[in-house]
Protein backbone atom coordinates (compact mmCIF):
# COMPACT_ATOMS: atom_id res chain seq x y z
CA UNK A 1 0.00 0.00 0.00
CA UNK A 2 2.89 1.66 0.43
CA UNK A 3 1.33 5.07 2.72
CA UNK A 4 3.60 8.02 3.41
CA UNK A 5 2.64 8.05 6.91
CA UNK A 6 2.03 4.06 7.42
CA UNK A 7 4.84 1.89 6.99
CA UNK A 8 5.02 -1.52 5.51
CA UNK A 9 5.57 -3.40 9.34
CA UNK A 10 2.84 -1.27 10.94
CA UNK A 11 0.19 -2.63 8.26
CA UNK A 12 1.80 -6.18 8.58
CA UNK A 13 1.76 -6.22 12.11
CA UNK A 14 -2.07 -5.11 12.29
CA UNK A 15 -3.44 -7.32 9.35
CA UNK A 16 -0.86 -10.80 9.98
CA UNK A 17 -3.46 -12.36 11.60
CA UNK A 18 -6.72 -11.98 9.76
CA UNK A 19 -6.95 -10.53 6.22
CA UNK A 20 -8.95 -10.85 3.23
CA UNK A 21 -6.36 -12.46 1.29
CA UNK A 22 -5.22 -15.34 4.44
CA UNK A 23 -6.40 -18.49 4.20
CA UNK A 24 -6.32 -20.82 7.26
CA UNK A 25 -6.97 -24.43 7.56
CA UNK A 26 -7.39 -26.51 10.63
CA UNK A 27 -4.38 -27.67 12.57
CA UNK A 28 -5.47 -31.01 12.99
CA UNK A 29 -7.26 -32.41 9.80
CA UNK A 30 -6.71 -31.48 6.77
CA UNK A 31 -5.09 -28.58 7.08
CA UNK A 32 -1.37 -30.13 6.49
CA UNK A 33 -0.59 -28.90 10.22
CA UNK A 34 -2.31 -25.16 10.20
CA UNK A 35 -0.99 -23.82 7.16
CA UNK A 36 -1.70 -20.55 6.25
CA UNK A 37 -1.97 -19.38 2.49
CA UNK A 38 -2.57 -16.06 0.65
CA UNK A 39 -4.75 -15.52 -2.01
CA UNK A 40 -3.01 -12.29 -2.85
CA UNK A 41 -2.30 -11.31 -6.34
CA UNK A 42 0.72 -9.90 -5.38
CA UNK A 43 2.25 -13.06 -3.75
CA UNK A 44 4.74 -14.78 -6.14
CA UNK A 45 4.20 -18.38 -3.83
CA UNK A 46 0.70 -18.15 -2.32
CA UNK A 47 2.56 -18.22 1.31
CA UNK A 48 1.52 -15.79 3.84
CA UNK A 49 4.45 -14.44 5.27
CA UNK A 50 6.05 -10.80 5.44
CA UNK A 51 8.51 -11.17 2.75
CA UNK A 52 6.16 -12.68 -0.10
CA UNK A 53 2.78 -10.11 1.56
CA UNK A 54 1.90 -7.98 -1.80
CA UNK A 55 -0.44 -6.08 0.39
CA UNK A 56 2.10 -5.05 2.55
CA UNK A 57 5.15 -3.96 0.85
CA UNK A 58 5.97 -0.83 -0.95
CA UNK A 59 7.16 -2.94 -4.09
CA UNK A 60 5.76 -6.79 -5.07
CA UNK A 61 6.04 -9.03 -7.56
CA UNK A 62 2.41 -10.95 -8.53
CA UNK A 63 2.92 -13.38 -11.69
CA UNK A 64 -0.74 -14.52 -13.25
CA UNK A 65 -1.87 -16.39 -15.96
CA UNK A 66 -3.66 -15.10 -18.82
CA UNK A 67 -5.08 -16.37 -22.39
CA UNK A 68 -1.90 -17.34 -23.98
CA UNK A 69 0.86 -16.49 -21.27
CA UNK A 70 1.30 -15.00 -17.72
CA UNK A 71 1.14 -11.28 -16.88
CA UNK A 72 3.67 -9.61 -13.99
CA UNK A 73 2.20 -7.28 -11.76
CA UNK A 74 4.33 -4.94 -9.82
CA UNK A 75 4.09 -1.94 -7.44
CA UNK A 76 4.84 1.64 -7.86
CA UNK A 77 6.19 2.76 -4.65
CA UNK A 78 5.23 5.95 -3.51
CA UNK A 79 1.85 6.03 -5.04
CA UNK A 80 0.00 4.45 -2.06
CA UNK A 81 -3.15 6.66 -2.57
CA UNK A 82 -3.81 5.90 -5.59
CA UNK A 83 -4.34 2.27 -6.08
CA UNK A 84 -5.37 2.32 -9.69
CA UNK A 85 -2.55 4.34 -10.53
CA UNK A 86 0.10 1.99 -8.21
CA UNK A 87 -0.26 -0.97 -10.54
CA UNK A 88 2.45 -2.25 -13.43
CA UNK A 89 1.42 -4.91 -15.40
CA UNK A 90 3.52 -6.50 -18.30
CA UNK A 91 1.96 -9.42 -20.42
CA UNK A 92 4.10 -12.17 -21.34
CA UNK A 93 3.18 -14.37 -24.14
CA UNK A 94 6.87 -15.29 -25.79
CA UNK A 95 8.71 -18.38 -25.27
CA UNK A 96 8.67 -19.68 -21.66
CA UNK A 97 12.71 -19.05 -21.49
CA UNK A 98 12.56 -15.72 -22.72
CA UNK A 99 9.45 -14.84 -20.35
CA UNK A 100 11.69 -16.14 -17.51
CA UNK A 101 14.61 -13.72 -18.82
CA UNK A 102 12.47 -10.95 -18.63
CA UNK A 103 11.01 -11.51 -15.30
CA UNK A 104 14.34 -11.95 -14.09
CA UNK A 105 15.21 -8.73 -15.46
CA UNK A 106 12.43 -7.15 -14.36
CA UNK A 107 12.40 -7.65 -10.66
CA UNK A 108 16.25 -8.55 -10.00
CA UNK A 109 18.50 -6.74 -12.82
CA UNK A 110 16.60 -3.44 -12.21
CA UNK A 111 17.23 -3.39 -8.42
CA UNK A 112 13.42 -3.93 -7.92
CA UNK A 113 12.92 -7.06 -5.81
CA UNK A 114 16.16 -9.72 -5.84
CA UNK A 115 14.79 -11.54 -3.33
CA UNK A 116 11.75 -12.58 -5.03
CA UNK A 117 13.25 -13.46 -8.87
CA UNK A 118 13.27 -17.13 -8.05
CA UNK A 119 9.90 -17.30 -6.77
CA UNK A 120 8.42 -15.17 -10.41
CA UNK A 121 10.27 -17.03 -12.41
CA UNK A 122 9.36 -20.45 -10.56
CA UNK A 123 5.20 -19.15 -10.14
CA UNK A 124 5.50 -18.34 -13.88
CA UNK A 125 6.74 -21.89 -15.39
CA UNK A 126 4.16 -23.18 -13.28
CA UNK A 127 2.08 -21.26 -14.83
CA UNK A 128 3.36 -22.31 -18.64
CA UNK A 129 3.22 -25.63 -17.98
CA UNK A 130 -1.06 -25.65 -16.38
CA UNK A 131 -1.28 -24.10 -19.72
CA UNK A 132 -0.07 -27.36 -21.51
CA UNK A 133 -2.93 -29.43 -23.15
CA UNK A 134 -3.49 -32.48 -19.91
CA UNK A 135 -2.97 -35.85 -21.57
CA UNK A 136 -5.76 -38.22 -21.04
CA UNK A 137 -5.23 -40.81 -18.44
CA UNK A 138 -4.64 -43.86 -19.53
CA UNK A 139 -7.75 -46.43 -19.73
CA UNK A 140 -7.72 -48.28 -16.21
CA UNK A 141 -6.62 -52.40 -16.41
CA UNK A 142 -9.39 -54.83 -15.66
CA UNK A 143 -8.27 -57.04 -13.13
CA UNK A 144 -9.59 -60.41 -11.49
CA UNK A 145 -12.89 -61.69 -12.63
CA UNK A 146 -13.59 -58.64 -14.59
CA UNK A 147 -10.34 -59.54 -16.83
CA UNK A 148 -11.26 -63.21 -17.13
CA UNK A 149 -14.82 -62.06 -18.41
CA UNK A 150 -13.21 -59.37 -20.86
CA UNK A 151 -10.84 -62.43 -22.11
CA UNK A 152 -13.57 -64.91 -22.64
CA UNK A 153 -15.55 -62.24 -24.60
CA UNK B 1 0.11 -37.41 -10.59
CA UNK B 2 2.37 -35.69 -9.42
CA UNK B 3 4.68 -37.63 -6.79
CA UNK B 4 6.07 -36.11 -3.17
CA UNK B 5 9.49 -34.23 -2.48
CA UNK B 6 11.66 -36.55 -1.15
CA UNK B 7 11.72 -37.28 2.47
CA UNK B 8 13.09 -39.35 5.03
CA UNK B 9 10.92 -42.44 6.12
CA UNK B 10 7.98 -41.79 7.74
CA UNK B 11 8.22 -44.16 11.26
CA UNK B 12 5.03 -43.86 13.72
CA UNK B 13 6.76 -45.11 17.16
CA UNK B 14 3.22 -46.42 17.75
CA UNK B 15 -0.09 -47.49 15.98
CA UNK B 16 -2.43 -48.83 19.06
CA UNK B 17 -4.58 -46.21 20.49
CA UNK B 18 -3.78 -45.64 23.67
CA UNK B 19 -6.76 -46.98 25.76
CA UNK B 20 -7.98 -45.07 29.01
CA UNK B 21 -6.77 -47.38 32.11
CA UNK B 22 -10.30 -49.78 33.43
CA UNK B 23 -11.84 -48.68 29.78
CA UNK B 24 -11.85 -52.37 29.35
CA UNK B 25 -14.04 -53.40 32.93
CA UNK B 26 -16.95 -51.12 32.89
CA UNK B 27 -19.31 -50.51 29.99
CA UNK B 28 -19.39 -46.38 31.16
CA UNK B 29 -15.67 -46.10 31.14
CA UNK B 30 -15.11 -44.55 27.45
CA UNK B 31 -11.77 -45.62 25.85
CA UNK B 32 -10.69 -42.09 25.43
CA UNK B 33 -7.85 -40.98 27.19
CA UNK B 34 -7.87 -40.11 30.94
CA UNK B 35 -4.79 -39.39 32.74
CA UNK B 36 -4.89 -41.48 35.86
CA UNK B 37 -4.70 -38.94 39.11
CA UNK B 38 -5.18 -41.90 42.10
CA UNK B 39 -2.37 -41.76 44.65
CA UNK B 40 -1.81 -45.96 44.46
CA UNK B 41 -2.99 -45.99 40.69
CA UNK B 42 -0.24 -48.58 38.91
CA UNK B 43 -0.49 -47.08 35.55
CA UNK B 44 -0.13 -43.98 36.42
CA UNK B 45 3.39 -45.57 38.34
CA UNK B 46 3.94 -47.09 35.07
CA UNK B 47 4.24 -50.54 36.54
CA UNK B 48 4.95 -53.35 34.74
CA UNK B 49 2.40 -54.97 32.24
CA UNK B 50 0.03 -52.36 32.63
CA UNK B 51 -1.07 -50.02 29.78
CA UNK B 52 1.36 -47.19 28.85
CA UNK B 53 0.49 -43.21 28.99
CA UNK B 54 1.06 -41.19 25.93
CA UNK B 55 3.88 -39.10 26.32
CA UNK B 56 5.89 -37.03 23.99
CA UNK B 57 8.11 -39.39 23.01
CA UNK B 58 5.68 -41.24 20.91
CA UNK B 59 5.51 -38.37 18.93
CA UNK B 60 6.22 -37.80 15.31
CA UNK B 61 9.40 -36.23 13.10
CA UNK B 62 8.81 -32.72 12.52
CA UNK B 63 9.89 -33.58 8.83
CA UNK B 64 7.17 -36.14 8.51
CA UNK B 65 4.68 -34.98 11.04
CA UNK B 66 0.92 -34.37 9.28
CA UNK B 67 2.21 -36.38 6.33
CA UNK B 68 0.54 -39.14 4.41
CA UNK B 69 1.80 -42.32 3.04
CA UNK B 70 2.28 -40.27 -0.01
CA UNK B 71 4.39 -38.05 1.17
CA UNK B 72 2.29 -35.22 0.82
CA UNK B 73 -0.16 -33.22 3.64
CA UNK B 74 -3.94 -32.85 2.85
CA UNK B 75 -5.09 -29.48 2.27
CA UNK B 76 -8.77 -29.52 2.48
CA UNK B 77 -10.35 -27.48 -0.73
CA UNK B 78 -14.14 -26.89 -1.71
CA UNK B 79 -13.71 -24.52 -4.98
CA UNK B 80 -11.60 -24.45 -7.77
CA UNK B 81 -10.20 -20.61 -5.98
CA UNK B 82 -8.94 -23.03 -3.52
CA UNK B 83 -6.90 -25.40 -5.58
CA UNK B 84 -5.12 -22.68 -7.20
CA UNK B 85 -3.56 -22.35 -3.92
CA UNK B 86 -1.61 -24.85 -4.77
CA UNK B 87 -0.19 -24.13 -7.68
CA UNK B 88 3.60 -23.83 -6.06
CA UNK B 89 2.82 -26.39 -3.55
CA UNK B 90 2.11 -29.20 -6.10
CA UNK B 91 5.13 -31.60 -4.16
CA UNK B 92 3.89 -30.80 -0.87
CA UNK B 93 0.41 -30.49 -0.35
CA UNK B 94 -2.15 -32.54 -1.91
CA UNK B 95 -6.06 -31.31 -2.20
CA UNK B 96 -8.68 -33.03 0.11
CA UNK B 97 -12.44 -32.15 -1.89
CA UNK B 98 -14.71 -31.01 1.26
CA UNK B 99 -17.16 -33.80 2.12
CA UNK B 100 -20.14 -30.92 1.21
CA UNK B 101 -19.01 -30.33 -2.56
CA UNK B 102 -21.24 -31.59 -4.93
CA UNK B 103 -20.58 -33.90 -7.66
CA UNK B 104 -20.69 -31.38 -10.27
CA UNK B 105 -18.37 -28.92 -8.90
CA UNK B 106 -15.96 -32.09 -7.96
CA UNK B 107 -15.57 -32.67 -11.78
CA UNK B 108 -14.65 -29.06 -12.16
CA UNK B 109 -11.86 -29.26 -9.53
CA UNK B 110 -10.51 -32.49 -10.32
CA UNK B 111 -10.22 -31.48 -14.33
CA UNK B 112 -8.60 -28.16 -13.02
CA UNK B 113 -6.30 -30.00 -10.47
CA UNK B 114 -4.89 -32.35 -13.38
CA UNK B 115 -4.66 -28.97 -15.37
CA UNK B 116 -2.06 -27.74 -11.90
CA UNK B 117 -0.58 -31.06 -11.95
CA UNK B 118 -2.12 -31.43 -8.18
CA UNK B 119 -2.63 -34.31 -6.47
CA UNK B 120 -6.52 -35.08 -5.37
CA UNK B 121 -6.73 -37.34 -2.65
CA UNK B 122 -10.10 -38.11 -3.31
CA UNK B 123 -10.69 -37.96 -6.66
CA UNK B 124 -13.36 -41.07 -7.16
CA UNK B 125 -15.96 -39.94 -3.97
CA UNK B 126 -19.12 -38.77 -5.70
CA UNK B 127 -18.04 -38.42 -9.07
CA UNK B 128 -17.60 -42.39 -9.68
CA UNK B 129 -20.85 -44.36 -10.23
CA UNK B 130 -21.22 -48.49 -8.82
CA UNK B 131 -21.71 -50.51 -12.35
Amino acid sequence: MSFPNISADVIWEVARNNNSFLVKRSKHIGGGGGVQFSRDPLNPTNIHSRKYAGFVNDKAVGVVPTEKGVQVVSKKAGSGNKPAASKYSVNYTKSTRKTFKSIANQTAKSGYRPDLRAAAVARASAIRRSQRPVKPSPEPKLRGNAAKKAAQA
Amino acid sequence: MVSAKKHVPIVKKRTKGFMRHQSDRFKCVDAAWRKPKGIDNRVRRRFKGNLVMPSIGYGSNKKTKHMMPSGHKAFVVSNVKDLELLLMHNKVYAAEIAHNVSSRKRIDIIARAKQLSVKVTNPKAKVTTEV
